[in-house]
């Protein structure tokens, strides 16, 4: 559990940390979107600069973020090689039976590994430097247009709240019932398919009740302190747009530009 | 219309669902089995027992947050080769696990008026996990089955065999999963949830 990278906010005064969550949430996004038309070696080598830059910019350890990819290697290398043999067009070098490969699979499943791998240390970059309650709150505040086509904003901005909030104390608790029932004699992740599915009954009800009995009284606690929902509450976090945040995003226009020019 | 009391107890615990499908997406253990180089999921079980426990549109919402986050997951931290070229399409890794809780709510509420609960129960989780496993390999022969060679250069003509294979390996022991473990966890949950009410 403790290796999971994504997700985790790391504390830290960088620029990256202080600009505004919903200018990176909407950046983090145009950049998924950017990564898609970089077509040749100039255009991946431009992004993987920018990445790089970025990533030097929020002043966190880089070994971070290789241990964040380590757990996806080898999933990334089996779409890679998928990529690699399954290609067909360009020269053949070897073949052998549906096998080949060609130098478009070599070149489609390079570009397909760089791919991945921005798209996963941006994102990254994104967990890292921003708490969830940032990210509901940026989420919040851009769905705020939707009011308007009658989507309940404010409850799913609850409830988006609620559920980041108690990520951490699900996981230990689940953490809490499998030792529980380790000590009565369980044993975890052994056997086939089906003694493995039984033993899970006894993890998945306690974790259902307990979730069931926290909603019930959090709801009497939020009523107890006058919680009554709906637009007209004020707010405690405010978020401020810097100009760090304006320069962002003349810094990913500009970048948009050097992709289009470079694209091959 | 619902009263504020009774609309926040249901947000409460839609977002309480949610965090427990966050969490079998972040712990492996209670996500997915894995049997070799193939994982069964664990998550269309929150989904069944959400829509069996708390109706069919609340079964639709928790689908809906799985489908959101498989789908923000193929982009930024794919679950299998396959989902970083299938996942990427919201209409294949949302509109399923919606339909899931369609499926599994709606079927439950039908089926109890004919068949004891604990049948329902059975018969609905199966349908649900069903409906989840064939429309998100129909939707993916529907779309690649002609277009992938130009937009991955993938060659697929073995498409069709290895799909259905994965309906053999994957679809029908989840089946199977829901089946056994859905009508235990429901009742348990209904028990609870009356108690509480």
């Amino acid at each position: 559990m403790s290796n999971i990278i994504l997700g985790r906010y790391i504390d830290g005064d960088s620029i990256i940390h202080r600009m505004d969550s919903r200018a990176k949430l909407i950046l983090s996004l145009y950049f998924i979107v950017i990564v898609f038309l970089c077509n040749n070696w100039q255009t991946y080598a431009l992004l993987g600069i920018f990445t790089l830059a970025c990533v030097l910019l929020s002043k966190i350890k880089m070994s971070f973020f290789i241990k964040g990819i380590r757990p996806l290697i080898g999933l990334i290398l089996i779409t890679v090689l998928l990529q690699l043999f399954f290609t067909s067009g360009g020269t053949v070098y070897w073949q052998w039976g549906p096998f080949k490969l060609t130098s478009f699979g070599i070149i489609n499943s390079i570009y397909i590994f760089c791919r991945i791998v921005l798209i996963v240390v941006m994102s990254t970059l994104l967990t890292v430097t921003t708490t969830p309650l940032e990210i509901a709150d940026g989420l919040e505040s851009l769905m705020a247009p939707l009011r308007k086509i009658k989507v309940p904003v404010d409850e799913i901005a609850l409830m988006i709240s609620i559920a980041l909030r108690f990520v951490p104390t699900l996981m230990d608790e689940t953490q809490k019932i499998i030792n529980a029932q380790r000590a009565r004699g369980v044993n975890f992740g052994e056997g086939n398919l089906f003694k493995q599915a039984k033993m899970l009954i006894p993890i998945l009800i306690p974790l259902f009740v307990n979730s069931i009995k926290r909603a019930e009284d959090l709801a009497v606690a939020m009523e107890a302190r006058g919680y009554q929902g709906g637009p007209n509450r004020t707010k405690y976090r405010q978020q401020h747009w810097h100009l760090a945040d304006t320069v962002g995003i003349v810094v990913f226009l500009a970048l948009t530009g050097g992709l289009m020019l470079l694209r091959g | 219309m619902l009263d504020p009391r009774q609309k926040l107890r249901r947000n409460t615990l839609l977002a309480l669902f949610g965090t427990i499908v966050i969490v079998q997406n972040l712990v492996p253990v209670l996500g997915n089995i894995p049997i070799g180089p193939l994982s069964i999921t664990l998550i269309h079980i929150t989904v069944i027992v959400a829509a069996i426990v708390l109706g069919p549109v609340q079964g639709m919402t928790v689908g809906g947050i799985w489908g959101m986050i498989t789908f923000i997951r193929a982009f930024i931290w794919p679950t299998s080769p396959l989902a970083v070229i299938c996942f990427t399409n919201p209409l294949i890794s949302v509109l399923p696990r919606i339909l899931v809780g369609t499926v599994a709510g709606y079927g439950f509420l039908w089926l109890k008026r004919h068949f004891s609960i604990r049948k329902s129960m059975v018969v609905a989780a199966m349908a649900g996990s069903m409906t989840n496993t064939l429309l998100v390999l129909g939707q993916i022969y529907l779309f690649y089955h002609n277009q992938a060679p130009r937009l991955y250069a993938v060659d697929v003509r073995q498409l069709l065999p290895y799909l259905l294979g994965v309906v053999g390996t994957n679809g029908i022991p989840e089946m199977l999963l829901a089946a056994v473990t859905v009508p235990l966890i429901a009742t348990a949950l209904l028990k609870v949830l009356k108690k509480h009410a």
